[in-house]
């Protein structure tokens, strides 16, 4: 295990250093990601210039979630991008290079990528989460700050191995071009948002079919203390994770034995 | 007249200019035909957020007739057209032009006898008769069948808001070109390409209409070129400017139009130079 990390580490900063050659291309990246972000906040912040609260949460309590799902997808960003390559690479056959190397191949999808510029989105995610919590009027707790790091954490897990799976689609449709891994990764957005506005079937997706909501809405809701939460939701983004990270490695293992190759 | 020429009509009529775009324009509608599924979920990644917004604005108008002067109604046909406007000039428009750029098949932009500006129109009105074609089917099914959106206000306002629409189309092109050319100084289009999604969001009044924005942001988007893409076409779309206003709406339109496909030219030769010393 710690061979492993250690190597993970080790190739994360070869590609860090072939990345850090582009350094205007570091900062382009930067900017637009977390230009990207802003979208939602201007949008948030001109919102609540004519209402005043959402569903019973306030501008702040709001950004929590918000800075929650932000920082989770910023540190995945920077440390798991390498799963977007897997359909280039499926398609153009570099990916039996992976399979010969005596490393395990998830690892090396995970690290053929290295987006320096996730650090954009992680800090900008947490200064909103920062900021959201110190107006918020939090009754804090012991437990109050491991249940946010942790829910981090979790989604960052959540969030890499949702984007695995939806590009292990390579393995079975290898057409490079689907934009169906995009769309599920953006549907993140919904969890951007107290689960309560929307109607019953997004909830459902949201919370037990891509459970973006477990990473951000229910432990959220614990530690703001909007409405009741029972204490259980503490471990939501622990269900989340394990459930999403195994489902990866199941379907990873399945995808692996149906690779065949580009061969002519 | 021999029974070979009448049968290659299309074939003369290519020797007019005005055709030879629209034969540049019958290319990428063929190749933009090809990767259809795509662009489904291209346009298809889009409507998510009119989803998002459409809950957010429902729960907002709990109780309250109007917000900024726009009634429920409205807020619903706002939020589902402006991201059909939105789709029109899609991703796959900036990212052509940047692969071009890229790849180095700029060049042969480059040695035809067209101005590059206008076959760039000409490509991207290929892309949007694909791209606008699922927009529209997006918008109309999600408009009609879940939300239910209004019709426009008037016969005029109808005819405003396509004539908005038109010109709007035109200066979209126009900014996601500009950006694309700075693809000759960097590597990274895709930085570019979220960058000006983003702002385009905010500033054309996709993601919230003017009227709402904060006093401050409001000035930037009202005075900027961008809100002509989406904001301006939806105004008379509901009824919200006649007359005189319209007018002056659509005379900015034109004034940036025609600015920005000065720039337009300048830059690309501009960038053309960068090209040159990079070979030489």
């Amino acid at each position: 295990m710690v061979r492993l990390l250690r190597i993970f580490f080790r190739l994360q900063l070869v590609q860090l250093r072939s990345a850090l050659e582009y350094r205007a291309d570091f900062w382009i990246a930067a900017v637009g990601a977390i230009l990207q972000q802003l979208v939602s906040i201007v949008f948030l912040l001109t919102f609540f210039g004519h209402v005043t609260s959402l569903g019973g949460w306030s501008l702040w309590q709001i950004l929590v979630l918000q800075g929650l799902v932000m920082a989770a997808d910023g540190i995945r960003e920077m440390f798991a991008d390498g799963v977007w390559k897997l359909r280039a690479d499926v398609n153009d056959g570099s990916f039996d290079r992976v399979l010969v190397r005596p490393i395990p191949p998830a690892l090396q999808q995970f690290t053929a990528l290295a987006s320096i510029h996730g650090i954009g989105n992680t800090s900008l995610g947490l200064v909103v989460l920062v900021l959201g919590l110190a107006r918020s009027d939090v009754g804090w707790t012991w437990w109050s700050v491991p249940v946010l790091v942790l829910t981090i954490l979790c989604g960052t897990v959540l969030t890499a191995s949702i984007s695995f799976l939806t590009n292990m689609i390579a393995f079975w449709e290898p057409s490079a071009q689907s934009a169906f891994p995009t769309l599920v990764a953006l549907m993140r957005d919904f969890a951007k948002f107290p689960l309560d506005v929307y109607g019953a079937g997004i909830r459902i997706v949201i919370t037990v079919i891509l459970p973006y909501g477990l990473i951000s809405y229910y432990p959220s809701r614990l530690v703001l203390g909007v409405g009741d939460s029972p204490g259980w939701w503490a471990t939501t983004p622990l269900i989340a994770a394990g459930a999403s990270a195994l489902a990866a490695s199941i379907v990873w293992r399945r995808g692996l034995n149906h690779y065949q190759g580009v061969g002519n | 007249m021999t029974a070979i020429g009448s049968n290659t009509p299309a074939w003369r009529g290519r020797t007019t200019p005005g055709s030879k775009y629209l034969s540049l324009a019958r290319t990428t509608l063929q190749q933009a035909i090809a990767y259809r599924i795509t662009t489904f979920f291209n346009v298809g990644l889009t409507f998510i957020w009119v989803i998002i917004l459409y809950y957010l604005w429902r729960a907002a108008y709990s109780g309250r007739a109007s917000i900024a002067g726009l009634s429920w109604d409205q807020m619903r046909t706002y939020v589902v057209i402006a991201y059909g406007i939105n789709a029109l000039v899609g991703w796959r428009t900036g990212t052509a032009m940047m692969a071009a750029i890229r790849t180095g098949d700029v060049v042969f932009e480059m040695v035809r006898p067209l101005n590059y500006c206008t076959t760039q129109l000409a490509r991207a009105l290929g892309f949007t008769v694909v791209e606008g074609g699922i927009s529209m089917i997006f918008t109309l099914v999600i408009g009609l069948v879940f939300l239910h959106i209004q019709a426009p206000a008037t016969v005029a306002s109808a005819l405003l808001f396509v004539l908005a629409l038109i010109i709007g189309f035109l200066t979209k092109v126009l900014v996601v070109f500009l950006v694309s050319l700075l693809t000759f100084w960097t590597l990274n289009g895709m930085g570019l390409m979220w960058s000006q999604q983003a702002i385009m969001q905010i500033l054309s009044g996709t993601i919230v209409p003017l009227a709402l924005m904060p006093g401050w942001l409001q000035f930037i988007a009202k005075v900027l070129p961008l809100r002509g893409i989406v904001s301006t076409p939806l105004e008379f779309y509901l009824g919200k400017s006649g007359g005189w206003d319209a007018v002056g709406l659509i005379g900015l339109q034109a004034i940036w139009l025609v600015a920005l496909w000065i720039v337009a030219n300048l830059a690309w030769k501009r960038a053309f130079r960068v090209v040159e010393i990079q070979g030489g």
